[in-house]
């Protein structure tokens, strides 16, 4: 039997959070780039929850990484709030959700 | 009475934590939220907050330059378990976030009106946003830096889709939102990462508080060649990068500044990019300044790609806002030359000399987007070259208040623009980047193209519809704008003209 150590976490975060990155750059659907955003900030939360549970010590309990991550989810939900919020409305006035018809800036 | 009230507050708080320190911030939070309430149960018809809230922004603008000095220099107080703190430089920072808030409300009193859109939100969200960016100015601490980021962040992506009903307000939100999103999970990968190393005990000087400047200094000094160290440090300056809108994350500058609202340009333009400046100095000279030998070099090329890049793509650029966007590009190639320098010498003057190239970007920026905001027809996004033709004759204050400001910009003596232009060439001199330098003042000769290429436009061309004026088809449109408006953009292009012959309060 082998313990999860504190890499398992960080292979699961890095393989999150580069699915997320990639997703972002290549997907073409807004709701689904808005899902990897999401993606990418809970890949960082994993680490960051793993790194204050594994380097904690008596001495040092680095509580300050879980209190962050509780912002990190806060932030995250204002966020995509914000982002469904932006794209109803564009969908109301262009009838898309797709990146490639976004054209309305190109001069 | 303020300071007993101040006195009493302070001790009733809990060891270590002073709330009264970000009284302002809290101010400008409370004040929000009077706004907000005070719109919800207001009769149809009668006046909102809106003429107040500039006001109050501007008062308290002036207040934190009081309070700046009455700070003696060098001296400096943590709050927060050092989480914030304040000197001297970040009470002016403070007023220097007020003061772009302030005129933002001001430029929104005269755009959303003719969009017909509501202002009581956008002050709102304004007042927001400029309390997150005055915590940027303090931050010593990696928590406080993200929340206060994701403030002022949350708050710009509603603003910039301001425009319920424009299709390009909207899009431009939403490019700016994915960006910008991107940007921040990077950054967050990068705290991730640092607080993962520095609190490894079986590295050499592992950190209580792993998020905290001052110890994560140390700490990175020790261990400068840890892979984790440096990834951490590159995630965070993307993200940093991002805001000031250097290459090769600069790809959203021109559709997010031609979508967005022309005051709210502005604010991204100087404010979201101020506080990127203000991390980034320091970032770079306080926990990653161990790793000078390898940032040095990599933040110069990004600083010559950013010139490049700014002036080529502003050359040709016939919409105004695209062209502020693509410009501000180049400033903030310059402005990193500075930091550069900074971290070089290792001195403070460079950072002084970045900070007065912000507030010279600052008076000119927006005496420009002001004059925009008058101009600015039904489709806020479509502003070109064109409808300036025959500014100075058809409204020779805008114009002249144009030419003053579009001089600062191109750095033309004797406007505040080349002073500090001057100094940052100084600054880059000092610290041997000479080929820096060099394609900084190539930049400089192409942006004096473009600039005055916008000025041409509007002294000489004729204006298009004057044919049609004398033939009686079509009235040439009135330009209005309000009294305040223009004693305020007289105020900034005399300042311009001020700071050009006198600095000598800067301790450089």
């Amino acid at each position: 039997m082998h313990a999860i150590a504190l890499n398992h976490y960080l292979i699961v975060a890095a393989l999150l959070f580069a699915t997320g990155f990639a997703g972002v750059l290549v997907r073409r659907n807004l709701i689904i780039v808005l899902m990897c955003l999401e993606l990418m900030l809970n890949a960082a939360n994993i680490a960051l929850v793993a790194f204050a549970r594994f380097n904690a010590t008596p001495e040092h309990p680095l509580m300050d990484g879980n209190a962050f991550v509780f912002f990190v989810i806060t932030v995250a939900a204002a966020e995509v709030a914000v982002g469904l919020a932006i794209v109803v409305a564009l969908y109301r006035r262009r009838s898309t959700v797709m990146t490639d018809d976004l054209t309305a800036l190109k001069k | 009475m303020l300071t007993q009230a101040a006195e009493t507050f302070r001790s009733l708080a809990p060891n270590g934590v002073d709330w009264s320190s970000i009284a302002p911030e809290i101010a400008l939070g409370v004040w929000a939220l009077y706004v907000l309430l005070r719109e919800a149960f207001r009769k149809p018809g009668s006046r909102g907050a809106a003429t107040f809230t500039t006001i109050f922004l501007l008062l308290f603008s002036l207040l934190c330059v009081r309070n700046a000095f009455a700070i003696p220099a060098g001296a400096s107080a943590s709050f927060f378990g050092g989480m914030i703190e304040q000197s001297r430089t970040t009470e002016l920072l403070r007023a220097f976030f007020l003061f772009s808030g302030f005129l933002t409300t001001l430029l929104g009193g005269t755009l959303l009106k003719k969009q017909g859109v509501p202002q009581a939100e956008f002050d709102v969200l304004i007042l927001l946003a400029t309390a997150g960016l005055m915590l940027l100015a303090q931050v010593r601490d990696f928590i406080l830096l993200f929340v206060a980021l994701e403030t002022m962040s949350i708050s710009m992506y509603v603003l910039v889709a301001y425009i319920r009903h424009s299709a390009s307000s909207l899009e431009a939100g939403i490019k700016y939102l994915t960006q910008s999103g991107l940007s921040s999970a990077l950054l967050l990968a990068g705290i991730a990462l640092l607080f993962g190393a520095a609190g490894n005990t079986a590295l050499p000087g592992a950190c209580a508080d792993p998020f905290s400047f001052r110890e994560l200094r140390v700490f990175i000094f020790l261990n400068q060649g840890n892979a984790f160290v440096l990834g951490g440090a590159a995630l965070v300056l993307c993200g940093l990068f991002f805001k000031i809108a250097a290459v090769p994350f600069q790809i959203w500058v021109g559709d997010v500044y031609q979508g967005a609202p022309t005051p709210v340009t502005a604010y991204l333009g100087v404010a979201s990019k101020a506080a990127g400046f203000v991390l980034l100095v320091n970032v770079v000279t306080g926990p990653l300044l161990p790793l000078r030998g390898v940032l040095l070099p990599l933040l110069s090329a990004v600083a010559i790609l950013t010139i490049l890049f700014g002036n080529l793509a502003a050359l040709g650029q016939q919409n105004v806002k695209r062209l502020m966007g693509l410009s501000g590009i180049a400033h903030a190639g310059y402005l990193l030359m500075g930091v550069c320098a900074a971290m070089a010498l290792n001195v403070d003057w460079p950072i002084v000399a970045v900070y007065f190239y912000l507030f010279t970007y600052l008076l000119a920026s927006y005496a420009i987007f002001g004059v925009m905001s008058v101009l600015s027809g039904e489709d806020d996004s479509a502003q070109t070259l064109n409808d300036y033709a025959g500014l100075m004759k058809r409204d020779s204050f805008l114009g002249g208040i144009l030419a003053v400001s579009l001089g600062s910009l191109a750095g033309i003596p004797p406007m505040a623009g080349f002073v500090a232009k001057l100094f940052l060439f100084i600054a880059a001199f000092t610290a041997h980047l000479y080929w820096l330098a060099a394609v900084g003042l190539f930049g400089v000769v192409v942006s004096i193209y473009y600039y005055f290429n916008w000025m041409r436009v509007a002294v000489f061309v004729p204006c298009k519809t004057e044919d049609e004026v004398e033939a009686g088809t079509l009235k040439a449109a009135p330009i209005a704008s309000g009294f305040w408006l223009r004693t305020v953009l007289t105020t900034l292009a005399l300042i311009t003209v001020c700071l050009g012959f006198w600095q000598g309060f800067l301790a450089l």
